[in-house]
């Protein structure tokens, strides 16, 4: 029996356990594996395998039963899913259903999760535009949350390593603060967002600049991507059904299956980590208690070195369940701070507008990304009464209709041939920097536990003044820039989407340099128990406005390589 | 519940045409595909002839040849609020009695111009938002009157999905306008000129 137990346990341990196969985790994976270290996955999700696993991928239209949209009896059972944009017909089953993964919403937050190898990574929007040292030290420069410990020269060779693989096409736009990076060929801005682009240097000189939005697909270097299976883009825009030429990265594409050809990389599936194991005479974490999702029994791994990439909350969960006489109140909650800080990104204001110019021209073909604002707004200094700003997305196109007056052999003669072309529609969102602050947490319901006796998450957080004038401000200024371009008929709005929609929570277990106000140094590492590393959302101290999945990406390589530096050099 | 859903797949591609007995032996059966709906195959036939008047055959198929019907009632079974799911079946209930109103005869029997003016005359229907509810009406008038107010509030549904079947079908798709799933280099200044049109008869 004791010989068994012995090779149980042997069977268990590894070098390194990476929980979660998403964004970050994927990428820990990656880069241990490649360099020899024997590396669990746990993913509480199925296996979605590259190719195999996309049902929708090649599709027609007609194939959906519903053409696209949900079903009602679906959309009622699953009210905050189905809130999302692409919550459709063709990428539902990668999406977490309300019912099956409750939690308690203290205030309103619409938590969007993707429960399967490769996590939202199959989802994400795909934007990748780097942090600059003026997002690094603005909590520093404003005085809010607490400075980051690390700057833009901790993290640019990283960036450029995770891009280079991942494949980002993008312009070397020249900008300060939105560095240029290992860029494959840019798509192109059509004629009238070129337009804006040449009304925005006119009217504000260099100081307001839209650009196109760096994107992560493949556009070129077509050699080097074929080593992991992955073609150029095609432009087909169904990203969010798995990419059948792995022209945009996903772990399931790109980082998962590198890792595995390594042969070091064991991935298990239906793992819901119930905590981390913490040794109190080794002083350290020993381990990773799961429990199989299907059978309920709890299991236990061990390794040298675990990496928390569970994304943002559930790695927050994840902490706080992690109790022991050293952390009554989570692994690594000595300042007491764990759950506490999170912010998003804000995601309300939106501004829709047409221009009459340049009615000769329209676009073809597909792209599948668009412009971009770099943050304008207090860059260089205070200006506004509230701080911080926004950056914003920005595209422009016509669009062919046909005239549905009327029925019989007109209709019928009209619908197939649209004889309609609009005016220039051209639109922009906002992605506001929210405020990290104590009263924006996540905490572990004390009564209520999912069918796998895991405290429910609850969420409680909220906007605040900030935001409010934030998006008063981009609703004005975006107002004025339009004018100015010669746009008409412009219509802001505020859609009151409550926090979360964003899909950009991050915090709760943030960076910094002093272990009393916060939970991990500038490694990543736990400051408490400094063989834990979370490099995913949970670890931001503040939010800055860019889409975040690169610099997690980047902080996932990076604090690999610390760890095999450090922890795993014995 | 898998039994369910397999009859329902059934159902759905044999055109809704497996049938459970309706409770009362003087009805006709409904069709089980449609579950949220009560439809029965005279029903059907009568939606599938509403769709081949909006849109019918000519030089390229119509919507009966394809077999909208079966999208229109999928989509109102599936996708529609419970009210606007009532609004349909109460609509589509008293059409033949409108048919008759206006054109004398149950749709089924009208040509197809005379079909066509129903039809346009049923969706110009503007009803008075004070409507006059007789004094003494039974269940049944009340259920007449009923399916005839909600009788533009079903062409309307009956049009949209019409047309969305239609042009979303793969025949469409297929053989008149075929679809691109990759659709070719973002180009961003094209001249409109330039942009080839071929014009299609219906």
């Amino acid at each position: 029996m004791a010989n068994l137990n012995i090779d149980a346990v042997k069977e268990r341990t590894f070098q390194a356990i990476v929980i979660g196969s998403g964004m970050s985790g994927s990428w820990a994976a990656k880069e241990l594996c490649e360099h020899g270290v024997k590396t669990l996955v746990l993913e509480r999700g199925r296996d979605v395998k590259h190719l195999k696993d996309y049902p929708t991928t090649n599709m027609l239209p007609y194939e959906f039963e519903h053409r696209g949209t949900i079903p009602t009896e679906v959309q009622k059972e699953n009210p905050i899913v189905s809130r999302c944009y692409a919550f459709r017909e063709d990428a539902a089953h990668f999406f977490v259903k309300d019912k099956e993964h409750p939690y308690v919403q203290e205030k309103p937050f619409d938590w969007i999760r993707g429960y399967q190898v490769g996590g939202k990574s199959l989802l994400w929007a795909r934007q990748v535009q780097r942090w600059s040292d003026f997002d690094f030290e603005g909590p520093a420069r404003d005085g809010f949350a607490v400075d980051w410990p690390i700057r833009y020269k901790d993290i640019a060779p990283w960036y450029s390593h995770v891009e280079k693989f991942a494949g980002v096409s993008g312009n070397k736009d020249g900008l300060p603060n939105l560095p240029d990076g290992e860029f494959l060929p840019g798509f192109e801005l059509n004629i009238v967002e070129q337009y804006f682009q040449e009304q925005l240097k006119k009217n504000y000189g260099n100081s307001r600049h839209m650009i196109l939005a760096r994107c992560a697909h493949i556009t070129g270097n077509l050699e080097y991507y074929q080593q992991q299976g992955r073609a150029q883009c095609q432009g087909r825009n169904l990203c969010q059904r798995g990419c059948p030429f792995g022209g945009y990265f996903s772990a399931n594409s790109s980082t998962l299956p590198w890792a595995e050809k390594t042969g070091n990389m064991t991935l298990r599936t239906h793992a819901i980590v119930h905590s981390i194991i913490y040794d109190e005479a080794k002083e350290k974490a020993v381990g990773v208690r799961i429990i199989d999702a299907n059978t309920k029994q709890m299991e236990e791994y061990f390794a040298d070195v675990i990496f928390l990439n569970a994304a943002a909350l559930n790695t927050n969960l994840i902490l706080m369940n992690s109790t022991s006489n050293r952390f009554p109140t989570g692994l690594g909650n000595d300042s007491g701070l764990l759950g506490k800080y999170v912010a998003f990104h804000n995601y309300r204001a939106g501004i829709s507008a047409e221009y009459e110019g340049h009615l000769d021209y329209t676009t073809q073909g597909g792209r599948p990304t668009s412009g971009y604002f770099p943050r304008f707004r207090n860059l260089h200094k205070q200006e506004t009464d509230f701080l911080r700003g926004y950056a914003a997305g920005f595209s422009a196109g016509r669009y062919a209709s046909a005239d549905q007056d009327g029925i019989g052999m007109t209709l019928k003669e009209n619908l197939l041939n649209p004889s309609k072309l609009s005016n220039w529609m051209v639109g922009s969102h906002m992605m506001g920097e929210t405020i990290p602050k104590e009263s924006n947490y996540v905490a572990l319901s004390k009564e209520e536990k999912d069918q796998w006796g895991m405290p429910l998450l609850s969420v409680h957080i909220d906007y605040d003044d900030n935001d409010e004038k934030m998006i008063k401000d981009y609703q004005e200024q975006m107002t004025e820039m339009f004018e100015k371009a010669g746009f008409k008929n412009i219509k802001t709005r505020d859609d009151h989407r409550v926090p979360g929609l964003d899909i950009h929570e991050m915090g709760g277990v943030r960076m910094g340099r002093d272990p009393k106000t916060s939970l991990l140094n500038k490694n990543h590492q736990l400051h408490a128990c400094k063989n834990v590393y979370i490099t995913d959302g949970a670890s931001m101290t503040s939010t800055s406005t860019q889409n975040p999945s690169l610099t997690y990406m980047a902080f996932a390589a990076r604090a690999a390589h610390h760890a095999m530096g450090n922890e795993l050099k014995a | 519940m898998e039994r369910r859903e397999a009859l329902k797949a059934l159902a759905i591609l044999t055109g809704g045409a497996v049938l459970v007995p309706s409770c009362n032996f003087l009805k006709e059966d409904i069709l089980m595909a449609y579950k949220n709906l009560q439809v029965t195959p005279t029903l059907q036939k009568l939606v599938e002839a509403v769709a081949d008047t909006i849109i019918p055959a000519g030089t390229i198929k119509g919507a009966a040849d394809i077999q909208v019907q079966d999208f229109i009632l999928v989509m109102v079974n599936d996708c529609m609020e419970p009210e606007d799911q009532k609004n349909f079946m109460r609509g589509l209930s008293g059409f033949n009695d409108y048919s008759k109103e206006v054109a004398d005869k149950s749709f089924e029997r009208l040509s197809p111009e005379e079909r066509a003016a129903v039809v346009e005359a049923g969706l110009a229907i503007k009803n008075d938002s004070e409507e006059k509810v007789p004094a003494n009406e039974d269940d049944d008038e009340k259920a007449e009157r009923e399916n005839r107010k909600a009788v533009p509030e079903f062409l309307k549904i009956t049009k949209r999905f019409t047309i969305q079947g239609f042009m979303m079908s793969q025949y469409i798709m297929t053989e008149i306008k075929p679809y691109q799933m990759i659709p070719g280099k973002y180009q961003g200044a094209v001249l409109v000129s330039d942009v080839k049109k071929e014009i299609i008869h219906g």
